[in-house]
């Protein structure tokens, strides 16, 4: 499984129980490379099942669902999309699935997805379009490290803080292994 | 596109007018529905012809759009069960359960044997419901006016059985979080032991009356091929998946309740047009009934809602879970994030049909509309589920 994200300057990747949250694994990767994870899962055979955002203090935390006819198991990949400037490149060219799941999810959180062949309202009346009605005030978003289920880490980038709650031990040794070589 | 303002608001709304920009020169753009009988309920589609012939089509949705995530943020997870019902009017149950099961995942609750059995049974009985729903509709897409008077007789039945446990006869919300809200009582149960019989020997008439019929036959075979590679790039599951001849079935593939306990086979189909989905879904309701036949006989005595189970006020505890089901149009999924605050942070409803509509686009193209209308019907589609 990790095999799949080698080189694409993932930021995070772990382990779920599927049992208990209904994922085999997660990976957390930067913007720029989901395009390039898609193609590999689209060649290993991934199909999707949905896109969706939830709106936490950090930003929108845009989770893609994929899984697998021949060997179940849920693959959520988790990209990151600033409140300022919620902008990700679309996969719509490669599950073309996403097209609808894209528009669904720029209807509801306002999530821009760039690429996206056909990025008109899907379900909300286009004369009111961008009411986002599943944005949330301020005040009313918790954190995503208090939800996300952080799972058994395999890869933590050391600069990477958004799923690491208590600061599992890659966090630890790499900070411990900065006052060593200085 | 016109630009002549006298006839201008004739060019249609934002979605026409929208469609039609890249549309080719001399060809006729048609939007069908959102009121026509053949779009099952709110669905439209406009589409490009060339003659007859479907250059292009794109649906339009959100005509029966309810936001039902919205209203799962501003309810307790106990007050949104009822939302379940009315997502997918089709097959209630088995959106009760992706729910109730997404929620229980994360909560950590287990649920009683018996009550396990009781959603085995119930939620297998309005997968047959489903099914004749969708077989008679189909048909009459089709041009078929009889069966559907037979689909609904039988369907009747099955509505009788539900109506006792349920209360309800179409929007169900009878599962609890930990259990189910009331027994199957004797009643309910002889009743069901008339129906299997009684339905299992009305499949072979509806086989050499229906489903060997020329004129059928002719209308579906070889009609909107979906690859096993298009289901992948657009997520299609369920008897679309099947009828193309993907083995996957979420009651096997990732087994949950007491499935892995009873004998039932996966039917799937080579043929990948919409007879192999029209088969995948006919022997599906014979299997049903095998569940229904096995978990009746296996239903041990017990609790049917687990001691001290989730009142109305009862928070989902801090974490995330995706419970998915088996349902009659494909995987329901149902990704719970939760901050352990009164209402449920964030409620993803994954719709079957949404998925399996979103390929119709592709596989349309190049057919005469006739056939689109059948390609259309082998989707199974409930708008509500689609829209949410």
């Amino acid at each position: 499984m990790e095999a799949l994200f080698t080189g694409l300057g993932a930021l995070y990747l772990a382990k779920c129980d599927a049992a208990k949250t209904g994922q085999a694994f997660q990976a957390f990767l930067p913007a720029g490379s989901l395009v390039r994870a898609a193609e590999r899962l689209l060649k290993a055979n991934y199909y999707i099942e949905d896109i969706c955002a939830v709106d936490c203090v950090e930003g929108f935390i845009v989770v893609y669902h994929f899984d697998h006819f021949e060997a179940p198991g849920r693959l959520t990949l988790r990209v990151l999309a600033p409140h300022a400037a919620p902008t990700l490149p679309s996969i719509a060219n490669i599950f073309d699935g996403a097209e609808w799941h894209e528009r669904e999810t720029r209807d509801f959180h306002g999530v821009v997805f760039e690429g996206n062949p056909n990025l008109i309202p899907l379900l909300i009346d286009p004369e009111m379009a961008d009411c986002f009605p599943l944005r949330k005030e301020e005040k009313a978003r918790a954190k995503a490290k208090d939800m996300l289920e952080a799972g058994e880490v395999i890869y933590c980038h050391p600069s990477f803080t958004l799923m690491t709650p208590d600061a599992p031990a890659e966090v630890k040794e790499s900070s411990g292994d900065q006052p060593a070589t200085a | 596109m016109t630009t002549n303002p006298i006839i201008d608001h004739l060019a249609g709304d934002f979605y026409t007018q929208n469609f039609a920009k890249t549309a080719g020169e001399g060809n006729l753009i048609l939007n069908l529905g959102p009121q026509h009988p053949s779009t099952h309920g709110v669905l439209r589609v406009v589409v490009e012809l060339d003659g007859e012939y479907i250059m292009r089509a794109e649906p339009v949705l959100g005509y029966l759009h309810r936001m039902h995530e919205k209203m799962a943020e501003v309810k307790t997870a106990a007050q949104f069960i009822p939302n379940m019902g009315r997502v997918d009017y089709g097959h209630a149950l088995g959106w009760n359960w992706a729910f109730v099961g997404a929620a229980e995942k994360v909560g950590g609750i287990e649920v009683p044997e018996r009550a396990e059995y009781i959603r085995v049974i119930t939620c297998e009985l309005n997968r047959i419901a489903s099914h004749l729903l969708w077989w008679g509709a189909y048909l009459l897409d089709l041009g078929a006016f009889t069966p559907i008077m037979y689909a609904f007789d039988d369907r009747e039945k099955i509505l009788d059985i539900l109506q006792i446990p349920t209360g309800s006869r179409l929007t169900y919300s009878y599962f609890r979080i930990g259990g189910v809200a009331q027994d199957l009582n004797a009643e309910c149960i002889r009743l069901i032991q008339e129906f299997i019989p009684w339905f299992r020997a009305r499949l072979p008439m509806y086989k050499d009356l229906v489903s060997d019929n020329i004129i059928l036959r002719k209308r579906i075979e070889n009609i909107g091929v979906i690859e096993q590679e298009t289901c992948r790039r657009f997520g299609a599951t369920g008897p679309v998946a099947r009828g193309s001849g993907i083995n996957y079935d979420v009651r096997r593939a990732v087994p949950y309740s007491v499935y892995p306990k009873l004998d039932f086979e996966v039917p799937t189909s080579d043929l990948k047009c919409a007879r192999g989905r029209y088969d995948v879904r006919m022997i599906e309701m014979e299997q049903s009934l095998r569940i229904i036949e096995q978990a009746l006989e296996m239903m041990p005595e017990g609790e049917i809602l687990i001691k001290g189970a989730p009142k109305p006020s009862w928070k989902v505890p801090k974490g995330e879970g995706y419970f998915a089901v088996e349902g009659a149009r494909g995987k329901i999924g149902a990704y719970v994030v939760s901050d352990g605050g009164k209402n449920i942070y964030r409620t993803k409803l994954r719709a079957p049909g949404f998925c399996n509509l979103s390929l119709f686009a592709e596989v349309s193209k190049g057919t005469i509309l006739a056939d689109a209308v059948a390609i259309l019907g082998s989707l199974d589609l409930i708008i509500p589920e689609i829209d949410r």
